[in-house]
């Protein structure tokens, strides 16, 4: 991890626009209806269990055109990174150690009453489809 | 008080990483963007499989439970 890499630029461009967004929109669909789930159902367990089970056949049967690789990264640069990610990591810990929910919510806690609304919710469950996607890109 | 500590700590660490992937993004330093670190992570069989595996556990945790 010595050397930098050229980053990704954006916006992209897509190749085939009206396929991806046929794509996207039977995916909104499916995070609309996977989203109105009671929590705690099996029908909300079923919902996230068939992404994970379809993007992890994909990513080992029939994986995509990946994206390459960084051969290395820049030690400097990613060291934000871990900084950041391991920072958030203790203050989500310490919440959670305090024991007071109300004096110290986790992330989990402040995250939850803002994503209860159903288009909000389904929302999240797109992003989290698409950042799925996306990782099996990689 | 202590309840808008914590939560200015996750806005003030949310903020900086999304900052982080901005300047990765515009190319204006030598720090890679989240998907350059994660697809270094991911050069391998393992360090794919645990990163699918977080993707899926933040998927049950927030939608599941």
């Amino acid at each position: 991890m010595t050397t930098e890499q050229t980053p990704d630029r954006w916006p992209h461009g897509t190749a085939r626009p009206a396929r991806d967004t046929l794509i996207v929109l039977a995916l909104a669909g499916y995070a609309w209806v996977a989203s109105a789930a009671a929590p705690f159902s099996g029908r909300a367990l079923v919902s996230v269990l068939i992404p994970g089970a379809a993007l992890g056949l994909i990513a080992c049967r029939r994986a995509p055109e990946r994206i390459p690789a960084p051969d290395r990264l820049d030690v400097t640069g990613f060291s934000y990174w871990a900084i950041c990610v391991a920072a958030t990591l203790e203050w989500e810990a310490s919440a959670f150690r305090s024991g007071s929910h109300r004096g110290h919510p986790s992330l989990t806690e402040l995250i939850d009453p803002l994503i209860q609304p159903h288009p909000v919710r389904s929302g999240a469950f797109l992003l989290w489809l698409l950042a799925g996607w996306a990782l099996v890109r990689r | 008080m202590s309840r808008s500590i914590t939560i200015i700590g996750f806005a003030v660490l949310i903020s900086a990483m999304a900052g982080l992937e901005f300047a990765a993004r515009r190319g204006i330093s030598r720090i890679p963007s989240l998907g350059q670190w994660l697809g270094y992570l991911m050069r391998s069989r393992a360090g794919r499989a645990l990163v699918l595996l977080g993707w899926w556990w933040l998927g049950w945790h927030y939608f599941a439970r």
